[in-house]
């Protein structure tokens, strides 16, 4: 019975840590998606970027602060010995354990900046359709070189990094999803504050008439640079986290996991919502958990491998609000001017 | 050591011409229908494992699997169109969502496509992945079977499509479909049921060269997922206007693929193999930057018309 319940704990704080890394990536694309209207189809160029600068640096940045000497170990084959020597540190210190996460998601923040500021080239000479294609071009690049540049991150077999939660012992997982909730709701507050600035309005503006934002005056260049650099920021940080939490970082970044589901996420929301972009995520990770949780009691009953079932069920469920309800579960509210009178 | 052999250049034509018959699909498609289709992966693995199931269960000749593909992978895409895409068309919703769709499109076949694959492995009892088929091929003067057969396919392809398009009267019809759709309609033109026509066309080779793939390397199925950029590569190399554009840029992107990187592996090292995916996409990339209409696109061929 406390088996169970223990089960049922963890079960729910792995639910929820994944819901606050993907909502954090997931507000990056709806600054740039939802209320840019920017074809980001390559999301997963500033999230590999994120990961592959964590588990780079993490290390590195850990042997930095706490003084510790390498003995001549490189960061590669050495990676096991060296983390270790990390931990020692974020395990008796919560302090060095938090510097060490703070350092490693500034890192990744400049990183997706520099990556944001890359992608926004296409973004500003190109159309939907011609740009959707570049970007997803580019987020394939970055993903092939953590493969054939062992350097970066060891190649296929990937490396470990710190376990900056290693001072909570045998609460590690509380104390990781409870810090990944806090990050996650800072993100969430940061890109709801932005759609209220002006700055949000008028990338709504672009997003729904370019030439009368522009006749208005409003730089289109600039304003969907910004948008570009702070979605990338966030989905950069986004992609670090997920290092940190898993422990280690393999190149596998696809465009399934990270942009095409964070797409179909957003669609559930709402494009362009703020609360739907929170609703979108829980619900995507809930289903789909639910259809893991209830994928053995059909393993015998089926010729193959459940697993296929949540691609179907995906693909379908997308095409159905596509098609039904394509303002998304939680639609945009559209701005509202501070003073202006409500009618009725 | 050579810089290059006969037998890479055959390879190269050899992915040239899939690459080809990919490529002209998405260009085709994205001319009548404006949306860059990301559902194409889903129709090159289909017609891969339509043709493995006739020679697995049937042991049929590889290559007169062939139409049967073209056939059902056209039907595919003729659901896809008709159930999906035009709802929203009609809808007027953005390339986005279109684009979109077309992806939610290829994930729920993805499942459909392992569910099957599997299926088929326990009712058949055969491997259904990393399937590889060349070992039934016919060799001919030193060469395999699939190096004759995907370039005649593609010619074949080509010559066909220019006579079907630039000749009849379906192929005016199509094309008034293409440049304006409204005064295709005026002119009592079905344009829905020409776009219908331009999709099973386009599914149909995509699943034919999806047919002849494991007749050169492995199928699985991710085949498509693989294939995806450099498909979209063929098309914006070869422009993204020009049908025939497509053709150019599968020749290209093959050539610099295969050939450019095993010459380079051979001058600067066998480590720079690794770096082979880059190839289409670095290519794509740069000619939407400077040259977004492609090959077909520039003014030189102005002349010749």
């Amino acid at each position: 019975m406390i088996a169970a319940f223990e089960d049922i704990v963890l079960f729910a704080l792995e639910l929820f840590a994944y819901i606050a890394i993907y909502l954090v990536v997931n507000e990056g694309l709806n600054i740039q998606l939802g209320v840019t209207g920017v074809t980001q189809f390559g999301l997963v160029f500033a999230v590999s970027g994120g990961a592959f600068t964590a588990g780079y640096l993490a290390t590195r940045l850990g042997v930095w602060i706490f003084h510790i000497n390498t003995g001549g170990l490189d960061f590669i084959g050495g990676n096991i010995v060296l983390t270790s020597e990390v931990n020692s540190f974020t395990q008796s210190q919560p302090l060095d354990g938090f510097a060490l996460l703070l350092l490693v998601i500034v890192a990744a923040a400049v990183v997706g900046a520099i990556l944001g500021v890359i992608s926004s080239v296409p973004a500003i000479n190109l159309r939907a359709d011609y740009l959707g294609i570049t970007l997803l071009a580019f987020g394939e690049i970055l993903n092939t070189f953590g493969v054939a540049y062992t350097p970066l991150i060891g190649g296929p077999p990937g490396i470990i990094v710190p376990d900056v939660w290693a001072w909570a012992g045998a609460n590690r997982f509380v104390a990781s999803t409870l810090t990944l909730m806090v990050l996650a709701a800072l993100a969430y507050l940061y890109i709801e504050y932005v759609i209220k600035t002006p700055l949000g309005r008028t990338l709504r503006a672009i997003r729904d008439n370019e030439v009368a934002a522009q006749s208005l005056g409003k730089n289109l260049p600039r304003y969907r640079l910004e948008a570009i650099v702070i979605g990338s920021i966030l989905a950069a940080m986004g992609g670090a986290l997920f290092v940190l939490y898993a422990g280690s970082v393999t190149p596998t970044f696809t465009r399934y996991t990270w942009t095409f589901i964070p797409w179909l996420m957003l669609l559930l929301g709402g494009l362009g919502s703020n609360v739907g972009t929170l609703v979108g995520t829980g619900v995507w990770f809930t289903i789909y958990d639910l259809i893991l949780y209830y994928k053995y009691s059909l393993q015998g009953i089926l010729p193959f491998d459940v697993v296929w079932l949540n691609y179907l069920l995906l693909g379908i469920v997308v095409m159905v609000i596509l098609i039904f309800r394509p303002q998304g579960v939680i639609p945009e509210k559209p701005a509202r001017r501070k003073g202006a009178a409500k009618k009725q | 050591m050579a810089l290059f052999e006969p037998i890479t250049v055959a390879q190269a034509m050899i992915f040239a011409s899939l690459l080809s018959l990919m490529g002209v699909g998405v260009t085709l498609l994205y001319k009548t229908t404006k949306v860059p289709n990301f559902a194409h992966a889903s129709f090159v693995t289909l017609g891969g494992y339509v043709n493995f199931t006739l020679i697995a269960s049937l042991h049929w000749n590889p290559y007169w699997g062939l139409p049967v593909s073209f056939v059902v992978v056209g039907g595919e895409s003729l659901l896809l169109f008709f159930l999906v895409l035009e709802p929203l068309r009609k809808r007027k919703s953005s390339v986005a969502l279109l684009m979109i769709a077309t992806l939610a499109w290829h994930i729920a076949m993805l499942g459909f496509l392992g569910a099957y694959a599997d299926s088929l492995q326990t009712f058949l009892r055969v491997p259904t992945r990393n399937v590889v088929l060349s070992y039934r091929d016919f060799t001919l003067l030193g060469l395999p079977g699939i190096f004759y057969i995907s370039i005649s396919v593609t010619v074949v392809a080509a010559v066909a499509l220019y006579f079907a398009i630039e000749r009849t009267t379906l192929g005016i019809a199509l094309r008034a479909s293409m440049e304006n759709q409204n005064l295709a309609e005026s002119v009592g033109i079905n344009t829905t049921r020409m776009l219908g026509v331009a999709w099973f066309l386009a599914a149909g080779l995509a699943g034919v060269a999806g047919a002849l793939l494991p007749m050169w390397t492995l199928l699985n199925t991710s085949s498509g997922d693989t294939l995806i950029a450099a498909m979209f590569c063929v098309s914006i190399v070869g422009g993204l206007e020009t049908l025939y554009g497509a053709f150019a840029g599968g020749v290209i992107l093959a050539l610099a693929q295969i050939v450019g990187t095993t010459m380079l592996a051979n001058v600067v090292g066998v480590w720079l193999t690794g770096y082979e995916p880059v190839v289409p996409l670095l290519l794509m990339s740069i000619v939407l930057l400077t040259n977004p209409k492609g090959i077909g696109g520039m003014k030189v061929w102005k002349r010749f018309k």
